[in-house]
């Protein structure tokens, strides 16, 4: 059930390269950026995790733009160049959470936080992760539908199949590109808010959402978005079988193992085409 | 005199003068050198894949764990040899370094599949090392000091490790170079630049991707070693965490990906400054060092994206000398990249 975040932070990573080929690697720094700033509005004026999402979400998108717009899309041309910059992005992210939070771990409390949910008499499940679950699945519909069936998801789609050609027929590509990386970043601010009731933050856990998201990403073939939902739940489940019945390292390392088998099986991911 | 020549006597002269560092440097900045030499080691193995070779590999980290770890739970756990754990590590490091290069080379991406694969392997090796209390778990493994014994490969002094890091330091210089001047040198420079012609020229990509990758995967697994032995204290979240790869990566990133004097210089003049910095700075306000560090580096790629390196050439022999990446670079900026085919992930291939 936590995998349906996952997927989510990997839909993220999945919109920004289908536009633009480029994949951030402080994404999970900027979802780690939006935790916290939901746990620092819980402080100051009690307000839930999931309402601080229709602040920090706008917060994050306004940042994703002019990153985008005066960092990376200057240089887009270069992988390895847009790759070390996201890294020292996510070193400054990281260490200035680190200078006003310190390094000890937080969590915010929750009007779910306790609540279980019970069905028939094994299963235990908490009531965040069901929400988490099904906020996914709504968002991930819209999306799909916002693609398929309006002029802008034609305009997406365009750009993502061909950019120059789209260029051609007079679609603005930058600007389409600026608006799916502020989609992109809303779905992050969604995806710390979904994550924010069951894990505890540290200014340090970017990089593993990072690896987290990635994951699906690499799984579901890099743009195919459901490929990618689905990628997220497998990485999940993974995740919560190997902490449940196995014991020890072999535990936390089963999704990277699973995550590898697949690739050396399918090195496309599940559903990528060669 | 020739220009080889000279640098050449610059090379012994610098070397010269640190190893005469260790008569006259206090304690405090010996143990700061110490660490430079060991981080550039480290940024002279990351760049023969990462930056001779354009794969930017991510997952280095697993091999610094290694040499770190392994010798030391050998040798405190079961009493085994350190030179033989050390060689233990290198050899096992250089297994995976295949593996990796096997595993993501069987679906070419380009470079970004690379990084994105070689950061799960990172991440899977901090996990299995955290969980992992043969080597430590989470509370990471102590080497106490011992005297001196070569056999035992323990070193008393600071001057003895000083020698011991100039000595590997050298070593990895002067494989750069080889390398960079060797028939495989120009094979890798040509997979950075475009995969598919490199390929379609008749290079062999798996093999010269394996053979860099071993190559470094061994020497990282060495500075491991020493570090971990210098260091006396094994943090697995330190020394196994992807992320001292990714401030190697960035130290590198300054000085100029691909070159050999850029990992040098990016980690001479950064390590340093950050020491100093986090001892002065940082008592305050715990993190600092970095966010200053990173916003130069940022402000390094905007600015001069080839690093120290690229830029004194360019300095040097005008503009349109500056390196093949500079002609990339202002094309960069016309081109409408496309997305998710195979071929075009190189930007050679699209700006044209």
């Amino acid at each position: 059930m936590v995998g349906s975040s996952y997927g989510l932070i990997g839909l993220s990573l999945g919109l920004v390269y289908s536009v633009s080929g480029i994949t951030n690697f402080s994404q999970g720094d900027f979802l780690v950026l939006c935790m916290f700033g939901a746990y620092s509005l819980f402080s100051l004026f009690g307000l839930d995790g999931y309402l601080s999402v229709f602040i920090t979400a706008p917060v994050l998108i306004v940042l994703t733009i002019l990153i985008y717009k005066y960092l990376i899309q200057p240089i887009s041309g270069q992988q390895l160049m847009v790759i070390q910059l996201t890294l020292g992005l996510m070193f400054i992210v990281q260490n200035v959470l680190l200078m006003i939070y310190g390094g000890n771990y937080q969590r915010v409390p929750s009007i779910l936080d306790t609540d279980v949910v019970v069905i028939g008499d094994i299963l235990v499940i908490q009531t965040s992760l069901i929400v988490a679950f099904f906020v996914t699945w709504a968002i991930a519909s819209i999306l799909f539908l916002v693609l398929n069936y309006t002029d802008f998801g034609r305009t997406v789609r365009a750009v993502h199949q061909n950019a120059r050609a789209a260029a051609l027929q007079g679609i603005n590509v930058r600007f389409t590109q600026l608006v799916v990386f502020s989609m992109s970043a809303a779905l992050l601010g969604i995806a710390a808010a979904l994550l924010l009731p069951s894990k505890p933050l540290h200014p340090a856990d970017g990089l593993h959402y990072t690896v987290v998201g990635l994951m699906p990403f690499v799984l579901g073939g890099m743009s195919n978005f459901l490929g990618i939902l689905i990628g997220g739940l497998l990485i999940g489940t993974a995740e919560s079988i190997g902490s449940f019945y196995l014991n020890g390292a072999m535990g936390f390392a089963l999704p990277y193992i699973i995550f590898i088998g697949i690739l050396v099986f399918r090195p496309q991911g599940l559903f990528g085409s060669r | 005199m020739d220009k080889s020549t000279v640098s050449r006597l610059i090379g012994v002269g610098a070397v010269a003068a640190i190893a005469s560092t260790t008569l006259w440097l206090p304690e405090y900045y010996l143990g700061i050198l110490i660490k430079t030499l060991i981080f550039i080691a480290l940024a002279l193995a990351w760049n023969i894949v990462g930056g001779i070779g354009g794969q930017l590999s991510l997952g280095h980290s697993v091999f610094i764990g290694l040499g770190a770890l392994l010798p030391a739970a050998l040798s405190l756990k079961m009493g085994v040899n350190v030179w033989l754990g050390i060689a233990a590590a290198a050899a096992l490091s250089a297994a995976i370094g295949a593996a990796m290069a096997w595993i993501t080379f069987r679906f070419r991406l380009g470079h970004l599949y690379f990084a994105l694969v070689t950061l799960a392997f990172g991440e899977l090796g901090r996990i299995i090392v955290i969980s992992t209390d043969f080597l430590g778990g989470a509370s990471g493994l102590l080497l106490p000091r011992e005297p001196a014994d070569f056999l035992n490969f323990s070193f008393e002094t600071s001057s003895q490790y000083l020698l011991l890091a100039l000595g590997l330091v050298v070593v990895a210089f002067a494989t750069t170079d080889w390398i960079i001047h060797s028939k495989l040198g120009y094979r890798l420079r040509a997979i950075r630049n475009n995969e598919d012609a490199a390929q379609a020229v008749g290079i062999n990509l798996l093999k010269s991707k394996s053979v860099a990758m071993i190559l470094s995967a061994i020497f990282t697994s060495l500075a491991g070693s020493v570090f971990a032995r210098y260091n006396g204290f094994v943090d697995p979240e330190f020394f196994a965490a992807p992320m001292i790869i990714v401030t190697i990566i960035l130290f590198t990133a300054i000085g100029g990906v691909g070159t050999l004097w850029g990992p040098v210089l990016g980690v001479a003049v950064f390590f340093p400054l950050g020491e100093i910095l986090r001892g002065s700075v940082s008592t305050a306000v715990p993190g600092l060092h970095f966010v200053i560090f990173g916003v130069v580096l940022v402000a390094v790629i905007r600015l001069i994206p080839s690093g120290f390196v690229g830029f004194v050439n360019r300095l040097r022999m005008g503009p349109h000398i500056g390196g093949a990446r500079s002609a990339f670079e202002r094309r960069g900026r016309l081109v409408v990249r496309e997305p998710s085919r195979g071929a075009s992930s190189n930007p050679g291939l699209t700006s044209t």
